[in-house]
């Protein structure tokens, strides 16, 4: 089956040729797995699939010549022009199959035909033969039901013993040696006499202990008599030595298969047609020895899916050796691919057969589809860069990340414009035929992603093809899609991420999933009635009445896309499976304000993938939306309710995505959650899944390990902490996480809080905090408070903020502290949930008054407040709100937070800012969660462009007279989004100014430039300068205070001596 | 509840009440009386929870005086009510019933709870639950509750309908805030909006000040701001400024368009949040100014409709000669040191509870209609509240006028004092 003529590329007639004949091929295939039809049936069926193999089957007829028979249909007479294949059982020539042209035709590679007829007919012939001699095999089996169990007299065990003998010397000799060894066990004297005879006498030779056993020359001619058949006849029935002789031959065709799986060399398709055998061989149900199939699922388990111990353990149990032909029928390979399937795949294909094992006895998981799945195996790409002589683009990954992003698309194109391989292209017609012209997503699967431990989530492309136009159009958008896929290995974002964790050398290879997209069409759109992502583990509970297992549901109408990422200008809706009445939204209004509004799609007529309005949507196709009442609800006064598609006024009706109705008329939220359930007991670890939901059916599109990204990983929590170190813990409702360098805290003091005695107070706490969340660091501090923030109640319960006034904190840390006897009642951040969850916003309830919880309130108490000199305004109520520079506070240390959901435990502690020694369990899992990106590259790298500036400035040309940087440059806190605040102080000179204003504004923009091919963050301008007059510092007014300022000062940078 | 000399609402009310009963020379037990609610009911709530569990809330309904007709007043719902704060807002209903002249009295109620922890089912449960252990203290004769934070229709649907299963007959009249078509009432939405634009017009006739050519400026753009925009306009005015809260960058803009704000254009670029989308309506051509600039504008009227505490003594000196009325859609707009500034100004001013009283006037109107059920045109009822507003405003202003009162101490004097003819009338004090 080797594939070494690749066609050449494009040449369609030649591929319609070859899907001709995988067409014949495929019919004959049928014709020949069944044995219930009488052989005559199954010559003339085969006679009549072989012609439209060829290349003019109108003047086209064969027939099959078997032992002195012939079948012809209708009797043609045989002409001049033929192709003849001898039929072949264990050597013997038993018949030929012949294709004859009516007509005389030009000459080609034989006589009228071509070189690949000739292949197609030998393989035609080869599986006639395999089918005869399992037929012989079969013949053999006693007779169902009326045969009763006495020794027949029709049964004589001599006939079938016999045709191994004369056909198959090898089996016939292994199946000698197994009925001695049976009947030397049993204690028969003759089969020990001749296994003397075999060996000479072996029971002297295996005496010495310390000696290896001689080496006895055998005698095969023992076993090639019928000898050992004949005392086994003394011992058992016919009928039963017909029965073992019939399990021996078949366990001896599994053997080749053994072989060939396990070797290395196998190509793809050698190994399906050696699945295929594998399968004939055990067509009547009879039992393969366990060990066998076992070894045999793993070889092809390691062969086609993964190395993993872990994985293969559970892939073995659930993966039969039939479902590996069904996937390497749908598998594209190149010529000699032997190529894996990738991470998505795989996670993809075990699901499926998980779900299909418990589909049976579970009616909630009976139902889930999977999307028509093609695979391109991994080596593809391979194929397509070598045929493409690309080799050179392998070593882009060693290049520095700079090079890589501004090469990138260069290497896109490149790809783009590049030509597939012919097998390449020939599987993928095949596959867009199978497919038809429904819409279809291409995938990215590699080796890397989806490992268990390495989330490589959206780092590589997935693609949306409308999928319409004619055959060649469809084919080439298709390749198109591959090739920017395939492009994608070579993307910056995936290459830094690799090399952060260590993977920079790995070979990485792309798989890629050619899927058809779930949905329907509607007008010119496609697309689910929805679809979204579920995850086995909550990470984010917004009632304490939620626990971790309950899971979380995120999912919006149509194209999932906006469920998988952040979009962050819209919401999706969340639901938990376990807790599906508990909404993390209940109010109308909370409801609605945080409801979908943008619906992703495909636009079949432009071809494109877009994002719309859904109200504007709705009005388009005219609310024929798939399962309209279910998604939406209708809006009526403080009422939501189920829109009936009667009755909808789309002029009227303010539709709102709710899927009120999916959650509480039908089983949709517990199928999710059985299935999430099912895998993960399955796969002994906590999943994440992707569906989509047609409106009729749930369809699983992808299933993984549930991300470990760093930050939703659990923390290792450190036993042996001096408790001096310790600022806080908690054991209640604890979340996964990490937050390693935490430089502030904004603390508001629980008791001096509930002591404000005015309204107005309580309420410009909240105005405080907002004002110092815009002045901190962004995603460096943490908030503490008392009670419920964001409280639209009793202010005195908690402070009164909006989510924007949160916007830029690291985590929220609501204290319970008790009051007489009472512990108040946390909010879980209800009133901005869905806002902390989508800015990935850590949430944390303390309980400081519970048994065996750290909370260092003197040090909140004691720290020095900053709070006077960053937001003056906010001065007198520095008695209740503390801004805490942890390092100055504690000589330079950070404060680290540690979340583990597992243990339910939470520690903030304080360690060295260069220092891991917290983490050290981090580091062990070093595939889990690897080091953050250097953060102090992206400071050093400011700074060092500030000092530049400072240097390449002409003082005297521009006025200016002194030079400062501040905020998170000075700060070393800079992240890759980072701008450079710069202050300025020159002469009052509006000339100078404007001068001064142009050439940084130059500076500002090649140095946006470079951070974005250092970062990948595209920003205008990188500089935020701001210019100062002796005026200003004099009177301290705005940014000018920070000059000389007692807390967080502007640091000054010494100017150049250029001067023009 | 609560350290000592720390904020409690219910003794800021009290403070308030004091004042003006000073003025009104009110005597020691009327000002007894009236300091304090007339009832309280607190009670115990069982709800069996969806995991089987029976969990008890804490219910209570706080009646603070029903001399001039049944009590009026929400139900919250909220994790840590306090019956200091359930006590001030009743004492408030009070008055603001009275001050609109409707033949109500002043309640509030509450459960402890937290809805989002509760599902539907337990929310129904412990509306339920709340009228079986009320049913006989409320009632469309007695107390009729409405919707408040975190209640809302739904919640009032549930608890009519337990009233009625336990009364055995139809009782709409028992509460209010119920969806159209279920014993609500038509122009529930406008009635806000629009009743502060009545009082508005009234104010400009007291100052003699044609409502046609007149420009407004906006703090809001809720529900009540955008319809006290719709009905200026009509009588002629024109809103050149209009400001909002803006999500995304966490900071309020104002909105201005010297030759009049576009309501439908505006509301056709708000963001889920309500807020105005600043990049379109430069589009349209809007200024977009700071979030304080809708207080600087060279108007004749502002109208506060969005937060408490806008107008202080910081900003008060920016608003403009210009400026005539202040209408305060927004509860607490004004901080007592701006009052004083705007009192000394001669500005007019529409007090809050006067001039958002729309609302609490149109629940008084579903109630009269479920009463008798029969149910008015939209036209009918805002043609009645614009009649009941009218009255309320020249009563109030009336008296500001002749006994030259600022409108804020006017108002509270005849609400207080209408409360307290009445219990004199019955004999109580």
């Amino acid at each position: 089956m080797t594939d070494e003529s690749p066609l050449q590329a494009g040449n369609l007639d030649s591929l319609n040729e070859r899907a001709k004949e995988l067409r014949c091929l495929y019919q004959i295939e049928e014709i020949v797995e069944r044995f219930d039809i009488p052989i005559a049936d199954a010559f003339l069926k085969i006679c009549t699939a072989v012609s439209p193999g060829f290349q003019f089957p109108e003047s086209c007829f064969s027939s099959v010549v078997y032992e002195q028979d012939s079948y012809t249909p209708e009797n043609l007479e045989p002409t001049p022009w033929f192709l003849s294949s001898d039929i072949v059982i264990q050597k013997d020539t038993v018949g030929r199959i012949s294709v004859y042209y009516t007509e005389e035709f030009p000459t080609l590679d034989e006589g009228p035909f071509l070189r690949e007829e000739r292949r197609l007919l030998d393989s035609i012939a080869k599986r006639i033969g395999n089918h005869l001699f399992y037929r012989s095999l079969l013949d053999l089996k006693p007779a169902d039901g009326a045969a009763g169990k006495g020794n027949e007299p029709s049964e004589d065990w001599r006939g079938p013993v016999n045709l191994i003998r004369h056909t198959d010397k090898r089996l016939f000799v292994r199946m000698s040696r197994k009925i001695l060894n049976q009947l030397y066990w049993m204690g028969s004297p003759e089969a020990q006499e001749l296994l003397d005879e075999e060996f000479g006498d072996i029971k002297g030779s295996l005496g010495e202990v310390n000696q290896a056993g001689s080496r006895v020359a055998r005698k095969d001619s023992v076993l090639l008599s019928e000898r050992p058949f004949e005392i086994a006849s003394e011992y058992f029935s016919s009928r039963e030595i017909i029965e073992l002789v019939q399990r021996w031959a078949q366990e001896s065709k599994a053997g080749f298969f053994v072989k060939l799986s396990h070797d290395q060399r196998t190509t793809l398709p050698e190994l399906a047609d050696g699945i295929r055998r594998f399968r004939h061989a055990f067509t009547d149900g009879s039992e393969i020895p366990l060990s066998i199939l076992n070894g045999l699922r793993v070889s092809l388990v390691r062969r086609m899916l993964t190395e993993q111990l872990e994985f293969i353990k559970i892939a073995k149990e659930h993966v039969d050796v039939e479902d590996f032909q069904a996937l390497i029928e749908h598998t594209i390979v190149p010529g000699n691919g032997q190529g894996r399937l990738g991470g998505k795949a795989v996670g993809l294909f075990i699901a499926t057969k998980i779900l299909a094992k418990h589909g049976d006895k579970n009616a909630l998981i009976k139902n889930v589809k999977t999307p028509k799945t093609w695979y391109l195996a991994s080596d593809g790409v391979s194929a397509f860069m070598w045929h493409n002589n690309l080799e050179d683009v392998m070593e882009q990954k060693y290049k520095p990340i700079e090079q890589v992003r501004q090469e990138y698309p260069h290497i896109v194109q490149l790809f783009k414009s590049s030509e597939f391989p012919a097998s390449l292209v020939q599987g993928l017609t095949i596959a867009l035929d199978d497919f038809g012209d429904t819409p279809l997503i291409v995938r990215s699967s590699s080796l890397l992603e989806d490992r268990l431990g390495t989330a490589f989530s959206g780092k590589y492309k997935s693609l949306f093809l409308a999928n319409v136009g004619t055959r060649e159009e469809r084919l080439s958008e298709l390749m198109n899609a591959i090739a920017e896929v395939y492009a994608s290995t070579f993307s910056p974002d995936p290459i830094e991420y690799r090399k952060i964790r260590g993977l920079i050398d790995f070979k990485e290879e792309m798989a890629v999933l050619i899927q058809t997209v779930v949905g329907q069409r509607v007008g010119k759109y496609f697309f689910p009635a929805f679809a979204g992502v579920a995850f086995s583990n909550n990470e984010f509970r917004w009632s304490p009445r939620i626990e971790r297992t309950d899971g979380l549901l995120r999912m919006v109408p149509g194209l999932g896309t906006r469920a998988v990422d952040r979009v962050g200008d819209d919401y999706p809706i969340l639901v938990v499976p376990g807790k599906k009445e508990l909404r993390a939204n209940t109010s109308i209004d909370e409801v609605v304000a945080y409801s979908p509004r943008m619906i992703d799609v495909l636009n079949l007529e432009t071809k494109k993938f877009e994002t719309h309005e859904i109200r504007e949507l709705l009005i388009e196709i005219d609310g024929q939306y798939p399962a309209v009442e279910r998604v939406f609800s209708i809006r009526e006064d403080e009422i939501l309710r189920k829109p009936s598609r009667l009755l909808l006024d789309l002029e009227k009706d303010e539709l709102v995505a709710t899927f009120g109705a999916l959650f509480r008329e039908t089983t949709f939220v517990e199928e999710v959650g059985e299935l999430l359930d099912v895998l993960a007991s399955t796969l002994e670890t906590p999943v994440d899944i992707e569906f989509a939901h047609d409106g009729l059916d749930l369809y699983l599109l992808q299933c993984r390990p549930q991300s470990f990204l760093r930050e939703e990983s659990p923390a290792a929590i450190p036993k042996d902490i001096s408790p001096s170190r310790i600022l806080f813990s908690a054991d209640r409702f604890v979340s996964n996480g990490w937050l390693p360098e935490i430089t502030h805290i904004v603390y508001v003091d629980p008791e001096t809080y509930a002591k404000l005695p005015s309204r107005e107070e309580l309420l410009q706490v909240g105005r405080a905090v907002g004002t110092v969340n815009k002045l901190l660091p962004k995603r460096q501090f943490i908030l503490m408070g008392p009670g419920r923030w964001g409280s639209r109640g009793d202010i005195k319960l908690g402070v009164n903020v909006t989510y924007s006034d949160i916007s830029n904190t690291s985590m929220l840390i609501e204290i319970a502290k008790k009051t007489g006897s009472y512990v108040p009642d946390l909010s879980f951040g209800t009133h901005f949930f869905q806002d902390l969850v989508e800015s990935a916003i850590r949430y944390l309830p303390l309980y400081p008054d519970d048994p065996g919880i750290h909370f260092n309130e003197p040090f909140f108490r004691n720290a020095k407040n900053l709070l006077p000199s960053v937001a003056p305004a906010f001065a007198h109520l520095q008695n209740v709100v503390k801004v805490i520079d942890v390092q100055s506070e504690t000589n330079g240390k950070i404060l680290s937070v540690l979340l583990n959901a597992d243990l339910d435990e939470a520690l903030g502690v304080l360690t060295d800012p260069s220092s891991d020694d917290d983490a050290p369990q981090q580091r062990q899992q070093v595939e889990s969660a690897p080091e953050p990106p250097q953060p102090d590259l992206y400071w050093r790298w400011r700074l060092q462009m500030a000092e530049r500036i400072a240097e390449e400035m002409d003082p005297a040309l521009f006025g200016v007279r002194a030079f400062y940087v501040l905020g998170s440059t000075k700060n070393a806190s800079a992240g890759p989004e980072s701008d450079i605040d710069l202050v300025i102080h020159v002469e009052a000179s509006p000339e100078k100014n404007k001068a001064l204003e142009l050439w940084l504004d130059g500076w500002s923009r090649c140095l946006a430039e470079i951070n974005y091919l250092r970062t990948g963050y595209r920003q205008e301008h990188l500089l935020d300068v701001r210019l100062v007059t002796d005026d200003d510092i004099a009177k301290h007014t705005g940014i000018a205070g920070k000059i000389g300022a007692e807390t967080d000062p502007a640091r000054e940078i010494p100017l150049g001596r250029k001067s023009s | 509840m609560g350290a000592q000399g720390s904020f409690n609402p219910f003794e800021m009310a009290r403070v308030q009440f004091d004042k003006v009963a000073d003025l009104l020379d009110l005597d020691s037990g009327t000002r007894e009386l009236l300091r304090s609610p007339l009832r309280e009911y607190h009670f115990s709530i069982p709800v069996r929870m969806s995991d089987g569990n029976t969990k008890v809330f804490q219910g209570f309904r706080i009646q603070h005086n029903d001399a001039r007709g049944p009590c009026k007043g929400g139900i919250r719902f909220h994790p840590q009510e306090t019956v200091d704060t359930v006590r001030a807002l009743s004492m408030w209903m009070t008055w603001k019933t009275a001050v609109v002249d409707i033949p109500l009295g002043g309640a509030k109620g509450g459960v402890i709870c937290d809805p989002h922890s509760l599902t539907p089912q337990e929310q129904e449960a412990i509306c339920r639950g709340y009228v079986d252990q009320i049913a006989k203290n409320i009632g469309p004769a007695i107390d009729i509750p409405a919707p408040d934070i975190m209640t809302n229709a739904q919640h009032m649907i549930w608890m009519l309908d337990e009233y009625e299963k336990i009364l055995g007959s139809r009782f709409p009249g028992m509460i209010t805030g119920k969806p159209v078509g279920l014993g609500g009432s038509l122009g529930r939405t406008q009635a806000t909006g629009y009743g502060l634009v009545y009082t508005i017009r009234e104010a400009l006739r007291q100052l003699d000040i044609r409502p046609a050519g007149t420009r407004a400026s906006v703090q809001g753009f809720g529900n009540v701001a955008q319809y006290a925009i719709e009905l200026l306009e009509r009588i002629g005015g024109k809103v050149v400024c209009v400001s909002c809260w803006d999500q995304q960058d966490s900071a309020s803009y104002s909105f201005r368009k010297a030759d009049g704000v576009v309501l439908d254009e505006l509301r056709s670029i708000t963001d889920r949040f309500g807020g105005i989308e600043k990049d379109k309506a430069k589009e349209l051509g809007y200024e977009v100014l700071s979030g304080a600039a809708w207080l600087e504008q060279d108007v004749d009227i502002l109208i506060p409709a969005a937060l408490e505490n806008q107008i202080t003594g910081e900003n008060v000196a920016k608003i403009s000669t210009q400026v005539k009325v202040i209408a305060e859609g927004a509860n607490g707009p004004t901080t007592p040191e701006a009052d004083k500034v705007i009192h000394e100004r001669g500005i007019f001013l529409v007090p809050d509870f006067l001039a958002n009283a729309g609302g609490v006037t149109c629940s008084y109107f579903e109630q009269v209609q479920c009463n008798m059920n029969y149910f008015w045109e939209m036209d009918e009822v805002l043609g009645k509240l614009d009649l009941k507003m009218t009255s309320a405003f020249i009563a109030v202003s009336d008296l500001a006028r002749k006994k030259k009162l600022y409108m804020r101490d006017a108002a509270y004097i005849i609400a207080i004092d209408r409360v307290a003819m009445a219990c004199h009338q019955r004999g109580w004090v």
